[in-house]
């Protein structure tokens, strides 16, 4: 059989064999994984750097120094602090504004601050909390669009099988390898997504506990300043 | 997409996920041998054609009993003239030795006159025994030649009766074959064709036809079991719809075909063209 010489089974020759819907399929696994990877990679390096950001900050916070000297050295910096530092930036400024203005009392002072501190954390933890979303997407849906280009192939291969008096395997196996490759890109986006997506979720989870706690300590500190 | 800060870092995450990709690519690549699938087209080709035939398989099972039966003679002929032998040579040995002792006897006998008389006495004993003895061995030797005959006829006839077993076989074979030739186009062929037909026509609801006469061709082909390949082919209608399908129905419905045993005329069945007049 000659056509058995021909036939050779690269997985570039499979993609190119498959019907149109599974290479749509095939395209936008990989486009959505590529995407996935992407964010997981942007998301490994802001989070780490949020925590590391977190760490030095509380180092200099509670290493006692003036708090004034602290704010200075925040803003004079060119860059936007960001983090555990905007909170502490954005409480303190509030705290010194209300502080300038006589007859001002007490309670209204740490309801300000504390007001702009929870703004400030709230920004803080949508920045962390961006992209998670699209890699949870990612995990559980695309499985299914793999199994759609597998579903369809196979649909294809066998309907091709049923126009043959003599069935053999060799007819459909190249259909349903072809069809197979769209599962298997699937779950290799989602994967890497779903284990990204719980590990991330956990790590803003815990910086979430971390700013809550500090904005409690810091109004605390604020309170018996004043 | 992405936040003003990620975008320091964007390029470079970018580049990972591409590499994890092209890595994803190597692998596939390298873990899988794409190229396997050939030996097993062909097995499976070889397997196909292998089971199919039934009339050759007839044969086979005549001939090899009979080798079998031609093989088991054999030693029985080969065992018995072999002792036959061996005592016909043992026997003038002793005859011999036997005839030395007397010379050698009769010698000593003319030497020593005293013991003649004793010496005759035993030769005439010895020459009787060696007599029985010689009627004993012919008495066997005859049994054992009478036995050959029998045993050899018998042979014989088992041989005789399997060789007109083969003649027939072979002259009923050439019969076959000489039919075939004879009459490939309008004998066997033609039967079958009416066997086939007959089958089908036996299957035809004849209701659905109507009350006239009409007249349907179907092209169809058959696999060397009887069986169709493929779904039969309506050339020539018969007008009504209902009478096609009743008579495409009974030539499924009459699966297997009737083939004549001979397989080297199957090749005339492979595509057949039939003509149906379901009312005739």
């Amino acid at each position: 059989m000659t056509i058995a010489v021909d036939n050779d089974m690269s997985i570039f020759s499979l993609v190119a064999g498959a019907s149109l819907p599974v290479q749509l399929v095939l395209v936008v696994l990989i486009i959505t994984s590529l995407f996935s990877w992407w964010y997981i990679f942007i998301k490994l390096a802001t989070i780490k750097r949020a925590e590391t950001g977190a760490d030095d900050f509380e180092n200099a916070f509670w290493t006692g120094g003036d708090l004034n000297k602290l704010f200075e050295g925040l803003t004079a910096n060119r860059r936007k602090p960001q983090g555990m530092a905007s909170i502490f930036e954005a409480g303190f400024k509030e705290y010194a504004r209300h502080k300038q203005q006589p007859r001002m009392e007490i309670s209204d002072v740490m309801e300000g601050s504390r007001r702009a501190m929870r703004a400030a954390y709230n920004r803080e933890l949508d920045e962390l909390d961006a992209h998670l979303p699209f890699l949870a997407s990612v995990g559980s849906v695309s499985p299914y669009i793999g199994l759609f280009g597998t579903v369809w192939g196979i649909m294809n291969a066998f309907r091709g099988l049923s126009s043959v008096a003599q069935a053999t395997l060799s007819q459909v196996a190249p259909g349903i390898a072809e069809a197979l490759v769209a599962t298997a890109i699937g779950l290799f986006a989602a994967i890497p997504a779903v284990i990204a997506y719980n590990r991330f979720a956990s790590s803003v989870d815990r910086l979430s506990v971390r700013y809550e706690s500090f904005m409690e300590e810091f109004t605390n500190i604020l309170q018996r300043k004043s | 997409m992405i936040r003003q800060y990620e975008k320091e870092i964007s390029w470079k995450a970018g580049a990972y996920a591409i590499g994890v990709h092209l890595a994803l690519l190597a692998a596939l690549l390298i873990s899988f041998n794409w190229k396997a699938a050939h030996p097993v087209q062909n097995i499976a080709e070889v397997e196909l054609w292998d089971s199919l035939p039934k009339a050759e398989q007839q044969p086979v099972p005549v001939l090899e009993p009979v080798v079998k039966e031609q093989a088991k003679p054999e030693p029985v002929v080969e065992e018995a003239p072999k002792p036959v032998v061996e005592e016909k040579q043992e026997e003038p040995k002793v005859d011999i030795a036997l005839e030395n002792k007397k010379k050698a006897l009769a010698k000593k006998e003319q030497a020593k006159k005293e013991l003649i008389e004793k010496v005759l006495v035993e030769k005439e004993l010895e020459q009787k025994k060696a007599l029985a003895q010689k009627k004993q061995l012919d008495a066997l030797k005859e049994e054992i030649s009478k036995d050959k005959p029998t045993k050899n006829n018998t042979a014989d006839a088992l041989k005789k009766l399997q060789q007109e077993a083969l003649a027939d076989e072979k002259s009923e074979g050439d019969k076959q074959a000489v039919s075939a030739k004879a009459s490939a186009n309008a004998g066997v062929v033609g039967d079958y064709i009416n066997k086939i037909q007959a089958k089908i026509r036996s299957n035809v609801n004849k209701t659905l036809c109507g009350e006239g006469n009409p007249e349907l061709k179907f092209d169809i082909a058959l696999l060397p079991t009887g069986q169709l390949s493929g779904s039969p082919k309506l050339v020539k209608t018969s007008g009504s719809s209902a009478c096609d399908e009743a008579v495409e129905r009974a030539i499924i419905a009459s699966e297997p075909l009737p083939l004549p045993a001979d397989t080297s005329l199957f090749s005339q069945f492979r595509n057949l063209k039939l003509k149906f007049r379901p009312n005739d």
